[in-house]
């Protein structure tokens, strides 16, 4: 009984709604406002209903409809969406305008799936293939700079090919070797992004995503929280980069070439003086070593002993050409995109280059409606010369400014050398240092839909490189009198191979419940493998001069480090969306990895996120069009490196030795017992729209605490180990995030867009484990006791920078922080009195940072601009205090006055002695010595420490866009022009190179030292591109 | 029912076979490049490398405060006494004797007893070194990571070790053993009777630190009796000695290794009456062939980097890529039984000032027939010259440690030599630019390395560098 009642219902309800269901057909084509061409693809939906279409490669469509009062939404990735309800007509021609405002904007989300950003409870930007490119940078991390809040990019110098470190939300790790940066994904798959630095002296390495060419890119996200990562599980556990491929789109072939020429010269230079050339104490000798404590040049009157402008004459003009061809098309079965890159850079440092070339090939075939497969192959074949540019600066410093230093050969090869130094140029050319990485990244992809509210998917992922490195220092070349670049000479062959593998595999349950309610569900396991293999081989003392070959050294050594981790994961993700307003999103995923004790190796972590579109549900001024809050709380573990437990015998380097191999025992300990990190996020924010989408705020506030940090403390030597592996603290990051965009002029065919982006960072140290006083991440050489150390100390922000400075009477004997306002104690000898005491100089974590995007366009011209800036951050200068020990700064220019140093006496008066500034006997009598530089100012690292805070002009570019009615002409589908400049330091304190550049590589952790990096660029640029 | 139970067997089944095959496929975190055991031979020998490795550390550690050296450089730390940071010399001494640890272990278990006796003596010889630098160390809660803090033990105790560790180890060598030394041994090639005579000479040292004179004299007749007893590790065309890599260096303008005015003038007749033949053998001449020292702590002056003073030049008995570290010779012995007889036997101390003497300059030679034959007269008439063949009842102290210093040109025992003899070698002053805290005293101990104080902080005790270690009260 009670089932027929059901079926009576049934009919019922069928014949009520039969009368609704009176179809009405409708057709159309769909079009790109921007040049008319016909969009296939575009998905048509009918509002209110899972019902839809998708037009064809003719950007056709056609649909069936239940009314004139249905309405028909049309959305397409990279377009605005359009809603147009239907009425009587039975054809539709639609035209999509290009997405300008955020408020549509779809975002990439864990796993490629692509999401409305409305849809999401946590912060997320997005950055489309126009602003990746317009900054014509190699390297994809550096066309980040400035743009995303919550994102900091710094250029680790200007070399080419040279790393870029990327930290989202602050440094969430207290171990000096960790790696801060995020997880990049490449269409779903992640690929590696380490930075492999060079044995020895720093070379400026690439980090590998530099292997990709920016020009493939269709579009770049960034999950900043633990919400957005969650499912990425313990490799996103400081965010992730999310990068999207360009895909071929059904419709006639097209292909584009784009065409790019830079210049490259040094971004800015310290303030140098000229006045004074080689010698000591005021006196000219031309064999002295030092280089600019000599005579005045002027006095000298001596055309054999005038200023070089060594600085201007060293380094060159760098170059870097850039040529992408891409071909893409297809129908609606089968899509390709296939490209071939090649860029080619010479640095600024003489005999610097890398190059990159590359080629990609991806395609989807859509075998039925139920079935789709794509594959992509991507290979690099990537390297160049690393100069060892810290060597070949610090040898500038001690280079005579009276002696050409581009005169550096003689004819027999043999070195020009003045006062015993090493010519930096010759060095830079016969010292190599050689890369050649060969990369696949490939990818597979199978999504099943066996019925509409199920998918089956899989994706195998692919990375793999090989890193082949040569390093050669010549030895002597035996010609009598020649000084040579090393008494032996050394070969170094390394060969690195690494491949990543991923394989995903996800089921995906939709379900509409009712009008209302809307839920999906996906559940997947995730398996992930990385294994590694370094070898290397170096041999010294060359047999026969000039012959580079391991045979030809008496003293070879191999050694070789493997390492393999594993990690597999299951997770659930439920979405439930309610009445298109209010979105909640429920994750979970287990971990189990290789590297942690077997008792303690998988791990469970949630996240839950929630956003209310507040505009579709209550009513509001009509000023403002849209507005959302969102909030997510989520845990991430993570786990640790490979082959850290235990302990384990090591033979040191340099066996076998007579035949004989020797054994000691690690100084690396690690808990046996070791636990997974956590980091435990929340998230609130909110976006709003007014007038029409012409203003939008987007602001996020976001801490972050890292708990249970595996860390390698260092521990007594006497214990028998020197490191211990284990959890030992906790670090919280927290800030706001604010991205302001607003288009103040639309008028006619101009239009002019603003987007601006502010980040604050505060971060603490909230627990070291106890017995633990301190984590030292790394120091930096500075004279005579001006060497510096980042520590990391409970309570204290990451990042403190300490070293000496001088002595102020008033301070608090408790405080380990300088107070630099208090007056200096002042000697009996009328200088300044240093301590050795080590106090914090300064942070280099920066706490302030953002960037400012204006657009404008007009017709075919388009003119923007970014500007960047950090604040709230020192760092400590090296390269000044070089210039300090050797008499080469303008502030030098000095050394024949005499001063009163401000400051107090020990009596507590005000200082009012006059000392002389000069080496040797002063006007007063007085032998000062070396003199107040080299006794007094290069030994107290306060002096170094300094605030480096910038504001640059990231990138101007003006371009051109030949009209249609000009193409019609041409066989040309579109056209295009741009010159644009990079890295233009608008305003700085700091007296030096570029402040951003800094030494420890994107890998590091030791931000805040400059070292004698790599001297940051400014780049012009002049680019075609072209379409058939 | 029946399928619903197929159905739990199968799912049973295949989640238990996917865990356990998931488990296998994570099972990969055993350490592919290093072992989790090592053989203790493979142990020795890079214990008996390191050793030597240590004693060319702590030479160069305290060369510049004996003023065998001095820096090219003015007021460089380690000529003005500052405090300067050893904690890599710190470091390399306690990974040797973590190593020794875990060869006592591994011997005492599998009765490999001449492993177990020769871990004893260096054990010792290291343990020495650095009570001898640092006075209290971390020893008795140290090696088994007990603790992270090991707390300091007292140095006169530590001393009762070092002297018991050798008498352990030489009862050890006595014994039967499961397993025996051979060319795994870099000091004595597994010559158990010369490692016997090594412990007996160590003895010695221990024991003159400490004025204990009787004795010492019983412990150094069982000690060597020839230069050929030496213990000493030659180095290798593939990691040449340390002390010719400085030379090397030096030549290629990374300065170090420049002789100091203290040690020229000491040998080239300017202290004492007579040149000494072994100055040209042991350090390089200016380029003009004349000896010339650098004061410690003034720098080089206006001379520049090469050719106007002596240094270290490669090729010498002490520079050579191949040549050996000298751990502990026959020469020294001799010095400390003269040291040990002159109190009560003048005869004997005057002989074994004569024997120590001859037994350095035999080490030396030339290549060349007849500049060797030169210096063999040359020797002889050192031997005999007035102002050193004195005669035993001329025999001061001042005249054996003048030889002994020379004898033990690089060694680091010479520091303790000069504490112990109040640095009063003849005519040495206090370096120039001396650290403004010694109060116009020369050095008495190394201050805890930084490593130590950051990570052990609570038990490093806090000393000045004034203050003296027991054995230099």
């Amino acid at each position: 009984m009670k089932k027929s009642y059901v079926f009576m219902l049934f009919l019922l309800v069928c014949a009520l709604a039969l009368p609704a269901m009176a179809q009405q057909q409708i057709k159309g084509k769909v079009t790109s406002a921007e040049d008319g061409l016909p969009l296939p693809g575009v998905s048509i939906l009918i509002q209110g209903t899972s019902t839809g279409t998708v037009s064809d490669v003719d950007g056709n469509y056609s649909i069936s409809v239940p009314g004139p009062e249905s309405v028909l939404v049309f959305s397409f990735i990279g377009y605005q969406n359009k809603t147009q309800t239907v009425g009587s007509s039975t054809t539709i021609n639609i035209s999509l305008a290009t997405e300008t405002s955020q408020l549509d904007e779809v975002i990439v989300t864990a796993f490629g799936i692509s999401q409305e950003k409305k849809s999401l409870g946590y912060a997320a930007q997005n950055i489309d293939a126009a602003e990746i490119t317009k900054t014509r940078q190699p390297n994809v991390v550096n066309s980040l700079q400035g743009q995303v809040a919550g994102v900091q990019v710094t250029n680790s110098g200007g070399a080419p090919g040279q790393s870029a470190r990327i930290i989202i939300r602050g440094i969430n790790s207290l171990d000096p070797s960790a790696d801060n940066q995020p997880l990049f994904v490449v269409d779903g798959v992640p690929v590696d992004n380490s930075t492999v630095e060079s044995s020895g002296t720093p070379r400026g390495m690439s980090n590998r995503i530099a292997d990709i060419n920016p020009n493939d890119l269709e579009s770049m996200s960034v999950l900043k929280g633990a919400a957005a990562t969650a499912l990425y599980g313990v490799r996103a556990a400081n965010g992730a980069v999310i990068i999207t491929t360009k895909k071929g789109k059904a419709g006639e072939i097209r292909v584009d070439f784009n065409s790019s020429l830079g210049f490259d010269k040094l971004a800015k230079m310290p303030e140098l003086q000229d006045q004074y050339g080689q010698g000591f104490s005021g006196v000219r000798d031309d064999n002295s070593f030092w280089p600019a404590w000599g005579a005045s040049i002027a006095e000298e009157n001596d055309p054999s002993y005038v200023y070089q402008d060594n600085w201007n004459n060293a380094f060159d003009t760098g170059i870097q050409f850039d040529n992408s061809l891409s071909v893409s098309g297809g129908n609606e079965k089968a899509t390709f995109y296939g490209s071939f890159g090649r860029l080619d850079q010479n640095g600024i440092i003489p005999f610097s280059t890398w190059d990159r070339t590359s080629a990609k090939l991806s395609g989807t075939i859509t075998a039925s409606e139920k079935f789709n497969f794509t594959a992509s192959m991507n290979y690099t074949n990537s390297g160049g010369n690393r100069v060892p540019h810290d060597r070949f600066l610090e040898r500038m410093m001690y280079w005579s400014e009276t002696t050409d230093v581009t005169d550096y050969i003689n004819p027999d090869g043999t070195m020009k050398s003045t006062g015993g130094n090493t010519n930096p140029i010759y060095d830079a050319r016969f010292s190599t240092y050689k890369d050649d990485v060969n990369r696949i990244i490939g990818n597979l992809n199978f999504n099943y839909s066996p019925a509409d509210w199920v998918t089956l998917s899989y994706r195998l992922g692919m990375d793999t490189y090989s890193d082949s490195r040569e390093a050669i220092t010549p030895g002597p070349m035996g010609i009598d009198g020649e000084v040579p670049l090393s008494s032996t000479g050394s070969i170094e062959e390394t060969k690195i191979n690494s491949r990543d593998l991923t394989s995903n595999f996800y089921i995906t349950l939709k379900k509409q419940w009712n009008e209302n309610w809307n839920t999906q569900l996906r559940l997947g396991n995730d398996i992930f493998e990385r294994k590694s293999d370094r070898i290397s081989l170096s041999g010294s003392n060359f047999v026969i001069p000039g012959f580079y070959n391991i045979n030809n050294t008496t003293q070879v050594f191999g050694s070789q480090a493997k390492s393999i981790r594993r990690l597999v994961g299951f997770y659930g993700d439920l979405m439930v969306d309610y009445k298109n307003f209010l979105f909640l999103n429920i994750t979970g995923r287990n971990d189990i990895s290789s590297t942690l004790p077997k008792d303690n190796n998988s791990f469970f972590y949630p996240s839950v996120n929630l956003g209310y579109v507040f505009s579709e549900n209550l009513s509001l001024p009509s000023w403002l069009t849209f507005g959302k809050l969102r909030a997510s709380i989520a845990e991430v573990g993570k786990d640790t490196s490979p082959h850290l437990l235990g302990a384990t015998f090591v033979s040191p380097d340099g066996y076998p030795l007579d035949g004989q191999v020797g054994f000691s025992r690690n100084s690396a300990f690690g808990d046996p017992n070791l636990k997974p990190e956590t980091t435990q996020s929340l998230e609130f924010g909110t976006q709003l729209a007014f007038f029409s989408n012409r203003l939008n705020l987007d602001v996020t506030y976001y801490k972050s605490n890292a708990k249970d940090q595996i860390i390698p403390v260092p521990v007594s030597d006497a214990t028998g180990f020197s490191s211990y592996t284990t959890n030992a603290g906790e670090i919280e990051n927290r800030g706001w995030e604010i991205v302001l965009g607003a288009t103040p002029v639309e008028k006619g065919d101009f239009r002019w867009d603003v987007t601006a982006n502010l980040t604050t960072n505060k971060n603490e140290i909230k627990e070291i484990r106890e017995g633990i006083d301190q984590i030292v991440v790394g120091s930096q050489f500075g004279y005579v006791g001006s060497t510096v150390t980042m520590i990391l100390k409970e309570g204290q922000a990451y990042g403190n920078i300490y070293g000496s400075s001088y002595t102020r009477p008033g301070a608090n004997p408790e405080s380990e922080t300088l107070d630099r306002s208090l007056p200096v104690l002042i000697g009996a000898n009328g200088f300044p009195v240093r301590t050795g005491t080590q106090l914090v100089l300064g942070n280099a974590v920066p706490k302030f940072f953002g960037g400012l995007r204006n657009n404008f366009s007009y017709k075919g011209l388009e003119f923007s601009f970014l500007i960047d800036f950090r604040t709230g951050m020192e760092q400590y200068n090296q390269f000044a205090n070089f210039i300090s020990a050797f008499g080469k700064g303008s502030a030098s220019l000095a050394r024949n006055d005499t001063r009163v140093f401000d400051g107090v006496l020990a009596d507590g008066s005000q200082n009012a002695k006059e000392v002389w500034l000069g080496q040797g006997v002063g006007p007063d009598g007085v032998n000062y010595g070396a003199g107040y530089w080299r006794n007094y100012h290069r030994t107290t690292s306060e002096n170094f420490v300094t605030d480096a805070s910038f504001l640059k002009l990231r990138n101007i570019t003006l371009a051109y866009r030949l009209s249609a009615s000009t193409l019609e002409r041409t066989p040309f589908r579109t056209a295009k022009i741009s010159l644009a400049a990079n890295n233009i330091i608008l305003s700085t304190p700091w007296d030096g190179f570029d402040p951003e550049s800094f030494s420890a590589g994107a890998g590091g952790n030791a931000v805040g030292f400059t070292g004698l990096g790599f001297p940051g660029v400014q780049s012009y640029f002049l680019s075609l591109n072209l379409g058939l | 029912m029946k399928f619903r139970n197929k159905l739990t067997v199968l799912i049973c089944t295949s989640v238990v076979l996917l865990a356990s095959a998931c488990e296998s496929f994570l099972d990969v975190n055993e350490n592919p490049n290093n072992p989790e055991d090592a053989p203790v031979s493979g142990l020795l020998t890079n214990s008996t490398l390191e050793t030597a490795r240590n004693v060319y550390r702590a030479g160069s550690a305290t060369s510049n405060y004996v003023q065998y050296l001095a820096s090219p450089n003015p007021g460089s730390s380690s000529d003005t006494m500052d405090p300067v940071d050893f904690s890599s010399t710190w470091f390399n001494l306690y990974n040797v004797m973590t190593d020794l640890t875990v060869i006592i272990d591994k011997s005492t278990e599998s009765g490999a007893n001449h492993y177990l006796g020769v871990a004893q003596i260096l054990m010792a010889l290291n343990l020495g070194m650095t009570v001898d630098f640092f006075g209290d160390i971390p020893y008795s809660e140290g090696f088994d990571f007990e603790t992270v803090t090991p707390a300091y033990d007292d140095d006169e105790e530590l001393y009762g070790r070092v002297l018991s560790l050798l008498d352990q180890g030489i009862a050890n060598l006595q014994l039967e053993t499961t397993m025996s030394i051979g060319d795994d041994d870099f000091i004595f090639q597994g010559d158990i009777a010369q490692w016997e005579k090594f412990a007996y000479s160590l003895k010695a040292r221990y024991l003159i630190h400490t004025q204990s004179y009787s004795e010492a004299l019983t412990a150094l007749t069982n000690g060597f009796v020839s230069n050929s007893d030496d213990a000493k590790v030659f180095f290798f065309e593939q990691a040449f000695n340390p002390w010719a890599q400085v030379a090397i260096n030096n030549a290629n303008l990374l300065l170090g290794g420049w002789i100091s005015e203290q040690f020229i003038q000491a040998m080239d007749g300017t202290s004492y009456p007579t040149f000494d033949p072994r100055l040209p053998l042991m350090v390089g001449t200016t380029s003009t062939g004349e000896f010339v020292g650098t004061v410690n702590g003034a720098g080089r002056g206006n001379a520049p980097e090469q050719g106007a003073r002596s240094t270290l030049i490669p090729g010498q008995y002490y520079t050579s890529t191949t040549s050996p570290i000298l751990i502990s010779t026959y020469a020294e012995l001799k010095f400390i039984e003269a040291e040990a007889a002159l109190p009560t036997d003048r005869n004997r101390a005057y002989a074994a000032y004569l024997a120590g003497i001859e037994a350095h300059m035999d080490m030396l030679s030339y290549d060349e027939e007849e500049d060797q034959a030169a210096y063999e007269a040359a020797k002889a008439a050192y031997l005999a010259d007035p102002s050193v063949a004195v005669g035993a009842a001329a025999l001061t102290l001042d005249l054996i440690m003048k030889e002994k210093y020379v004898a033990l040109f690089l060694h680091p025992e010479t520091w303790n030599d000069a504490r112990r003899f109040d640095y009063a070698y003849k005519d040495m002053s206090l370096p120039e630019n001396l650290n403004p805290d010694l109060n116009g005293e020369f050095i008495r101990r190394l201050a805890y390395p930084n490593s130590e104080v950051s990570r052990n902080g609570n038990n490093v005790p806090q000393v000045s560098l004034l203050d003296r270690i027991w054995w230099d009260q």
